[in-house]
């Protein structure tokens, strides 16, 4: 494969790491991307960049050392300092990196036709500003992204594993007056729809624009994908990690098998899901991804291991490894986190809808306590957006809020490495000014 | 290949340095290594906007290449179309101020070592997970640009973060502290953080929720230094107001506060959000945004300066070697004349809020969010029951109105701000603040 005389020095790496530890691994990126970025109509700047990393991990009886540089050429300083590195991690149980057991090339999230260009980020643009034009409100910003990557796993047990990505992002913001609106679109193929961009992200701001106060106390609401996706991912997500869970990190952590949520919901990992954000035929660390039921009905089934966590507490990996760019090394997380149930008319009675909050990222990770401001909310009725909320707090906890649920929606969103639906909410607490 | 644009500037900004991080978990060492970057950012600015490249593992070379690297990122600027100019700007570089004990000169052995030790004082029988993080990142940056200017400069910063989680009969919770610092070394002796992070996590065991709703709050050094970056600092950004995504724009020399406010962005203070120069090889120098109580001036980089006008330039700031944006570096509130004590008891009943765990803002709508590690009741002037999960959000344009006192004692904390995608160091600081009408974001009723 010509791909691997390219990157022969890579099998010199793991000739010469195996000299000195029992086991080594290499992951290697490279990649371009190009983005173009608008500030109000206007183009104003476009960009490339040329990414390039390796990361090593090395392990010696037990013991786990990393390192990560951006020069490969400079593989035998970044090698010594993974083994450095390794010499004061405590040891723990290992019992040693996977062989082959995957195709060679992944290719579920490679569009050959999406290649990074200036013009095409233009042209993406241009559709997202001819969308919101169909809206009474002003365009402050917007980007578009087109990239392409290449990652390589390989290891000392014979693991050789190349996956090819391509990514399309584009997003823009508005406002109307003193109301804003924003909308994002993210895929790993050329299939996105920038004028509906652009149009909701118009939409959202002259449609919220004179918002009316809301009185303190109990409502019925519903959560955007948008919205959902902001709690869940700080707050909930984490407390699945076994390594949180083993750690004390987890208020979930003693609840194996016990019936935590509203018994029409399920949770899980789907890392084959066709044209997935993160889609993947294995992890960070080269496992063979499969589903994972973290919720099954209601009831917790699940947590999420990488090699490490799951030699050190006796358990399976769950093939929950990703990488966080080259130099992260690999932590616990998810590929298409994807929440099911049965699903049910969540628009047919008046609720608040709220399309996003500001602030999720201060919700206390630890017993899933928020309290954040709403933002593009309004009265719903008839499935329809009625009254804007002018402002007002959200406060709740995104472990109890799934035994309060009204129903899931039929639509699925895909935000990022999630696939949700909007979901209702009985009887939520909301502050008014 | 058509000719690439004539080019009205260019600069070149290459960062190259190492990280270290250790981390300890639960007496653990997870890990404890060093890594290496190398990352190089070309700005050219062609007749419209900017082409700009992006390049890992940059070696400067020949005349030709660099020519070849300028021509690349002219023909990205052809596809622009908005008429940018820059601003001229002072150029001058401030010296690094000077390390008590370079933290490149103690061995990583010696930082574990002492790492655990913060990590076990967080040990209490109630504390079922203590954590501990190191993080040291030595950067060398240098820059030149097209009008002749070329500089480049050395910094550390150095820091740890220890957590302690308690839980009780299903409850959990968690205290957090940190210290960190572009002043040299300081992860000696330190325990006192770990025994203090332990002993916040299980007092919030015990701590009850305050009544959601309106009431006066008053703010600690630190809340309050977060309270001035959300409801001020970023509304108050160049890019942000020439976007027409801030609420202060066109606010200049309006009254939006009470006559004693002022606060004020100085990347050239000696702390955690210092520069000798910015991003665009700029002279930092403080600007007042609230002058007692008055839109003054907003913050900028050469770019939205020639926009937007009013204020200085020298706040373009970048993550590493990603393109620069208007950012904040040392934001604070200065100090008025309130003793702590008499804040306290004109408060009168309300609530105390202490620490952060971070806000965010919507500029353009001018609403803000904010979050406390935790509080304190106040009740007939004292302060009573400790109390947990409370956020603050507020609106800008009339929230600094509500400012009826400012304390005597501002303190700077550091933290990381992000937007647009990067994470910049940055210090918050404030006196003691009392606010009235704060809206207070917690599950307790009446």
């Amino acid at each position: 494969m010509r791909w691997w005389v390219a990157v022969a020095w890579i099998d010199q790496l793991l000739k010469e790491g195996a000299k000195r530890v029992d086991e080594v691994e290499v992951f290697y990126a490279e990649g371009v991307a190009i983005s173009a970025d608008t500030k109000r109509r206007n183009v104003n700047l476009a960009i490339r960049s040329d990414e390039c990393g390796l990361g090593i991990r090395t392990i010696d009886k037990g013991r786990i050392g990393t390192s990560s540089t951006h020069n490969p050429k400079q593989w035998r300083e970044c090698l010594e300092a993974a083994i450095a590195s390794g010499r004061l991690a405590t040891p723990q149980q290992w019992n040693g990196l996977p062989e082959q057991a995957v195709p060679d090339t992944d290719i579920l999230c490679y569009d050959p036709s999406l290649t990074p260009d200036p013009q095409a980020a233009y042209g993406l643009l241009e559709q997202m500003l001819e969308g919101a034009a169909q809206h009474p409100a002003q365009v402050t910003s917007g980007s578009a992204t087109l990239s392409s990557a290449t990652d390589v796993i390989a290891n000392s047990s014979g693991l050789r594993s190349i996956s090819r990505h391509t990514g399309l992002s584009i997003s823009l913001e508005a406002i109307q007056g003193q109301s804003t609106g924003s909308e994002f679109a993210h895929s790993c193929f050329f299939d996105v729809d920038p004028p509906a961009v652009g149009e909701r992200a118009a939409f959202l701001a002259s449609q919220s624009a004179g918002g009316k106060d809301i009185a303190s106390g109990n409502y019925d609401i519903l959560l955007s994908p948008i919205a959902y996706a902001e709690l869940l991912a700080v707050a909930f997500i984490p407390a699945l990690s076994a390594r949180n869970v083993h750690a004390g990190r987890s208020c979930l952590a003693n609840h194996l098998g016990d019936d935590i949520m509203d018994p029409r919901l399920s949770f899980y990992d789907d890392p084959h899901r066709k044209k997935g954000l993160a889609s993947g035929l294995w992890d960070g660390e080269g496992m063979p991804t499969k589903r994972i039921d973290f919720i099954r009905d209601g009831s917790l089934s699940s947590f999420a291991y990488d090699l490490r966590t799951a030699y050190r507490y006796g358990k399976e990996s769950t093939a929950s490894a990703i990488r966080n760019g080259v130099s992260g090394g690999t932590m616990i997380g998810h590929h298409n986190f994807t929440v099911n149930g049965s699903r049910t008319d969540v628009e047919d009675e008046r609720v608040i809808y709220i399309n996003s909050v500001v602030g999720a990222h201060t919700a206390n990770p630890m017993n899933g306590d928020f309290s954040v401001e709403i933002s593009n909310a309004f009265w719903m009725e008839e499935g329809e957006l009625q009254t804007p909320i002018r402002s007002a707090m959200l406060v709740g906890n995104v472990f109890t809020m799934h035994k309060e649920i009204g129903g899931i929606s039929d639509e699925v969103r895909q935000i990022g490495p999630m696939v949700l639906p909007s979901i209702r909410l009985i009887s939520q607490r909301i502050i008014g000014k | 290949m058509s000719e690439p644009p004539a080019i009205r500037y260019y600069d070149l900004r290459h960062v190259t340095g190492q990280a270290t991080l250790i981390d300890i978990d639960n007496g653990v060492v997870e890990s404890a290594g060093t890594s290496f970057f190398n990352r190089a950012i070309l700005r050219v600015l062609g007749p419209c906007g900017w082409g700009i490249l992006e390049i890992d593992n940059y070696t400067s070379g020949s005349k030709k290449k660099f020519n070849s690297l300028l021509a690349s990122a002219s023909r990205l600027a052809s596809i622009t179309q908005q008429d940018v100019h820059l601003s001229d700007a002072p150029y001058r570089v401030l010296d690094v101020p000077a390390m008590r004990e370079d933290p490149r000169d103690v061995s990583i052995e010696e930082k574990t070592e002492m790492l655990a030790a913060i990590e076990l004082a967080a040990r209490n029988p109630h504390v079922v997970n203590r954590r501990a993080n190191y993080i040291e990142r030595s950067e060398h940056i240098t820059f030149s640009d097209s009008s002749g200017h070329e500089f480049s400069y050395e910094i550390c910063r150095s820091g740890f973060n220890v957590l302690a989680v308690a839980s009780r009969n299903g409850t959990v919770q968690m205290g957090f502290e940190r210290l960190h610092s572009i002043r040299g070394f300081d992860l000696r002796h330190r325990q006192e953080y770990g025994e203090h992070a332990a002993k916040i996590a299980v007092a919030l065991l015990d701590a009850g929720h305050a009544k959601g709703g309106r009431m006066r709050a008053v703010l600690d050094p630190e809340l309050a230094g977060v309270f001035a970056h959300e409801a001020v600092g970023h509304a108050s950004e160049g890019d942000l107001v020439q976007e027409g995504s801030s609420i202060l724009a066109g606010k200049t020399g309006n009254q939006i506060g009470n006559d004693r406010l002022t606060i004020v962005d100085d990347p050239s203070l000696p702390e955690f959000g210092f520069e000798p120069f910015d991003a665009e090889g700029v002279a930092v120098q403080r600007t007042e945004i609230i002058r007692n109580g008055v839109v003054n001036a907003f913050l900028h980089s050469r770019e939205t300066l020639a926009a937007v006008g009013n204020g200085v330039a020298g706040h373009a700031r970048a993550m590493g070697a990603e393109p620069p944006l208007v950012r904040m570096s040392n934001t604070f509130i200065e100090n008025g004349d309130a003793p702590f004590e008499e804040i306290i008891e004109a408060c009168n009943n309300g609530i105390l809020l202490k620490g952060s765990r971070g806000g965010q803002v919507d500029p353009g709508r001018g609403i803000f969010q904010f979050n406390a590690e935790y509080g304190y009741l106040i009740e007939h002037g004292e302060c009573t029951n400790m109390v947990r999960d409370v956020s603050l959000s507020g609106e800008i344009l009339s929230t600094l109105h509500d400012i009826l006192l400012c304390g005597n004692d501002r303190a700077m904390h550091p933290g990381y701000c992000g937007k647009g995608g990067q994470s910049v160091p940055v210090s918050d600081g404030a006196p003691h603040v009392l606010l009235d009408n704060a809206v207070v974001g917690s599950s307790g009723v009446d």
